[in-house]
This record gives C-alpha cells, sequence and structure tokens, in this order.
C-alpha cells in the first residue's frame, strides 16, 4: 500500500522533520528536540499536522439513533454544537475505537476518529446502519480535509490575532464554523495534549495557507511546530490513553477506566450493554492504574507488572514527563491494586520499583474556558 | 551536527564506535545513532570488571521514544565507566565522541577490530 502524505507534508520536509510511517501516513515525529517541544506546547503554543485523523460525517433522520447504537455514552445528551468524548464498543464490549462526536443538529454530526482505525470504523459503522435499517448517509472525509491542532495557553491569544476573536472562540469542548483565510474553518476547543486549545478543520488547498499563517503570527507567542513524539509525551503526562495500546478490542471502556464517560443510566441499547452494565455494577477483574517510577528505569509498552515476584500486569504506555522530570506510565493491572500500592516492572529481566499514583500526572497549570 | 571524530575509529554496523585515547580503548555509540535517537534520557551501563564477548549486549540507551540495547562491537572488559553519562544522558546528544563516551575497556581479542568498519564506510551503510 502507498504511503499517504498530508497536504502538509513539504512543509515538514522543509522544517527538516524526521519522518515515520504512523498508520500508513508519513508524519513528522520530531522537529527539534521532543523535550523542547513539549514543554512549548505546557509554557507557549504548539502547531500539529493531525491530518491523519479520520473525520466522518453521519447525517439522516436516524443518524442520532445509530450513534445510540454505537456508543455507551448517551448522545441524545448532547446539545448542538457540543462535543461529546466516545468510543465505538463492539458486541463484547471492548473498544473498536474511542472518538468524538461533533453534533450540528439531531441529523447531522461528525465524528473523529484515529487514523490507525479508520478502516475498522467505518465498515463497522455501515454494518450497524445496515442491520438496523437506520436512514443515514455516512461520509468518509478523511481525505479531503486537514486537521491541524493548535495548543498551549497561548493559542487562544493567537487565534485572536488571526481574527477569529476571543470572544466568539468556542469554549471546551464546544465547536462552530468560521470564516478564516476566505475559506470555511470548524474549530473546536479540544486537543491531545492537556492543555487549552483548538483543532481546525479546513479543507485540503487551505492547509499549507493556514499552517504558514499561523507559524508566522504565532512567532511573537512562541510558536513551534510541534511532531507526534511530543504528542505521546504530552497526552501521556495528562494521563489520556492512546488507542492501540491502552484500549484494544480486549478491553472495555470499564476496564480503561473511562467509567466517567459512560452514562450510567443510558436506555437506549448499545452494542455491549451487557458487559459493561455488569462492569459497572460490580468491578471489572483488571483496570488502568498510573504510576511513577520510584527506581530509575523508563517503563515501556509491554514491559511486565510485579507484586511480591507474582505477575499482576502489563504497561500499556510508559515513558518520561519533562514537566515532573521523572518517569511515568499507565498499566493495566489487578484491580485490587490501588493508589500508593508499590509495584515493580520488570525492565531488561530486572526490577524496578514504581508507585501507584493519582492521574492525571500533571495538573492543567491553565484554566481551561469551560 | 558535525563532531570532530577521534583518530582511528571503528564502527559496527549497530552503531557502536571504538577507538583509542592514551593507551585506553574507549567505547562509544556513533553520532549518527545520536542522531536517530534523538533526546537521550536514559544510559544504563555494566558494572566494572563485566566481560563481554563481540556481540553481547553491554547496556542500554533510551531516548524519548523508545529504548536501544547496545552491543560490544568487539569482546572487552570494563575497566571504567562514564558515571557522568549516566547522571547527564544529554551528554551523548552534546558530543558521543568527548563527554559522551561510553566505557573505557581492556580488549580481550583485538583481532577483532578487523572485523569493524572506517568511520566513512560505516556512515555510508549507515545512511
Amino acid at each position: 500500500m502507498e504511503i499517504k502524505l498530508t497536504p502538509l507534508h513539504d512543509k515538514h520536509i522543509e522544517l527538516n522533520a524526521k519522518m515515520h510511517e504512523f498508520a500508513g501516513w508519513d508524519m513528522p515525529i520530531q522537529y527539534a528536540s521532543i523535550i523542547e517541544e513539549h514543554k512549548c506546547v505546557r509554557s507557549k503554543v504548539g502547531l500539529f499536522d493531525v491530518s491523519h485523523m479520520g473525520e466522518v460525517v453521519i447525517e439522516g433522520e436516524d443518524a442520532v439513533e445509530l450513534l445510540q447504537m454505537l456508543v455507551p455514552q448517551d448522545v441524545y445528551t448532547l446539545e448542538d454544537k457540543q462535543i461529546m468524548y466516545g468510543q465505538l464498543t463492539n458486541k463484547q464490549g471492548g473498544i473498536i475505537d474511542d472518538l468524538l462526536i461533533y453534533k450540528y443538529n439531531d441529523e447531522k454530526y461528525l465524528i473523529v476518529i484515529n487514523a490507525s482505525r479508520v478502516d475498522a470504523d467505518i465498515p463497522w459503522i455501515r454494518q450497524n446502519a445496515k442491520d438496523e435499517r437506520f436512514k443515514v448517509n455516512i461520509t468518509d472525509l478523511t481525505n479531503d480535509y486537514s486537521l491541524l491542532a493548535l495548543q498551549g495557553p497561548n493559542s487562544s491569544a493567537l487565534l485572536d490575532k488571526i481574527g477569529i476573536k476571543t470572544e466568539s472562540q468556542p469554549k471546551y469542548y464546544c465547536f462552530d464554523d468560521y470564516k478564516l483565510l476566505d475559506t470555511n474553518v470548524m474549530i473546536s476547543r479540544t486537543g491531545y495534549t492537556g492543555e487549552d486549545g483548538f483543532e481546525i478543520m479546513i479543507k485540503n488547498e487551505f492547509a499549507v495557507k493556514l499552517w504558514d499563517t499561523l507559524m508566522n503570527e504565532g512567532q511573537e507567542f512562541g510558536i513551534m511546530p510541534i511532531g507526534l513524539g511530543a504528542r505521546d509525551t504530552l497526552r501521556l503526562e495528562a494521563a489520556m490513553l492512546l488507542y492501540g495500546q491502552d484500549m484494544t478490542e480486549e478491553t472495555t471502556p470499564i476496564q480503561a477506566t473511562l467509567g466517567w464517560s459512560v452514562s450510567k443510566n443510558k436506555t437506549h441499547n448499545y452494542n455491549g450493554k451487557d458487559v459493561i452494565k455488569a462492569q459497572l455494577a460490580s468491578k471489572p477483574n483488571k483496570k488502568i492504574v498510573g504510576f511513577i517510577m520510584e527506581d530509575r528505569g523508563i517503563a515501556r509498552h509491554g514491559y511486565e507488572v510485579f507484586n511480591g515476584g507474582n505477575n499482576i500486569g502489563v504497561v500499556t504506555s510508559g515513558g518520561i514527563s519533562p514537566t515532573l522530570n521523572a518517569n511515568i506510565g499507565l498499566a493495566y493491572i489487578d484491580s485490587s491494586y490501588t493508589i500508593d500500592d508499590e509495584i515493580d516492572i520488570k525492565i531488561r529481566d530486572k526490577f524496578f520499583k514504581a508507585k501507584i499514583i493519582k492521574r492525571p500526572f500533571v495538573e492543567k497549570v491553565n484554566k481551561i474556558v469551560r | 551536527m558535525e563532531f570532530e571524530l577521534p583518530e582511528n575509529m571503528l564502527c559496527s554496523k549497530t552503531h557502536e564506535c571504538v577507538y583509542k585515547e592514551n593507551d585506553e580503548y574507549v567505547i562509544g555509540i556513533t553520532d549518527f545513532a545520536v542522531e536517530q535517537l534523538g533526546d537521550i534520557v536514559f544510559v544504563e551501563l555494566p558494572e566494572v570488571g563485566t566481560e563481554f564477548s563481540q556481540g553481547d549486549i553491554f547496556g542500554a540507551i533510551e531516548s524519548v521514544k523508545a529504548a536501544s540495547e547496545i552491543y560490544a562491537p568487539v569482546s572487552f572488559k570494563v575497566k571504567t565507566i562514564n558515571e557522568e553519562a549516566i547522571e547527564k544522558p544529554e551528554l551523548l546528544n552534546q558530543n558521543p565522541y568527548r563527554d559522551g563516551w561510553l566505557i573505557k575497556a581492556e580488549l580481550t581479542d583485538p583481532s577483532e577490530l578487523d572485523t569493524l568498519m572506517e568511520y566513512e564506510d560505516y556512515k555510508s551503510e549507515a545512511n
């Protein structure tokens, strides 16, 4: 299969980015140093090309009914121009993907899905629509639209400077359509960094102009282009889960400790409802926890977790926290373990001490506008 | 970044390097490896006195992105380890051939040096 390029690919090459294949796309991993890029997003503002993400529009009179079947969240509760975090679940309650659901109106929704799952999600959604004979149109916009993420405490001021005035900017987990650079864009106040920030969806042919405008006008705010390397360290500090590592088809939203996002009294049926309901009532056998390394060592995806010589689970994400200057991670372990418990991580056949701690690892320093 | 190369440095396919400095052999990783790894945040080295055969894993280097094992370019016995590089792994990024060296060693089979590559050959193969 041919590797896919975003409309900003030439920009990344020009900026001398280290490029790497990710979910079939040739994406920038880092432009300078991942640590510097990370700190720039925490303290100033960073610009990400996340055009590999999937965008799918679901419209028609049964649009909301289809979504209600697909996710354990109660989509009826969503207001126009609001966004909901959710998961596509299979019949066993396992997570097919996590996603954001944007409501335009009762008959039009946009979903933003992981690049690595587009090919799994869309056939699944179509199959569900067919099985239930829902009247919907499902349109994949992934290859027609680009997505730029502007993240960090200065992102609102930068948008204001380029014409999206502070008072008209969307609030946290809301979105709207705007005129920008003589075209239509959709801007949401969302992101994957734990900072205040926005994601801008724009037609491919305008993506370079938007990138250049943000980079040029953002100079005074300390803007830097940010690669997928720092995107990963930022989301890990914010304890946001990554599909394929922290969530898979074998884990349920409850095991992934996403219970907060699941509706407890949703009357509508949905895929995997029996399993998820049961896990909401009693606790699941395993769950995700956050940990910090006490011994000097870096935990990585796939490393085993022990306690008193017993294997109690596995690390799903691990790495460094540039903000805390410590090593942190997420692990699936036996549910009997809890905050402050000591665990051992097996790194290259040696045991390193770690402690279960509260998530997120890094609290939001900058107030998010709700 | 361009670094001044140690004289008569030899390199392995797995990106380690060996050179002689004041009658001692120094083992490290190449600037190409450092560039590929990006920010180096962790260095694990063996204890003084440990012996390794050519090709053995003798430690690990971790960047922000991933952990990489390091392999003995030739057979050696550890005489000194660079404690400062363990404390400050960023020294490897700053210059792998100066403060970012890893081990000073006694070669147990110096004839194995013949199996290594000159820097220029290594570099063209690595690219």
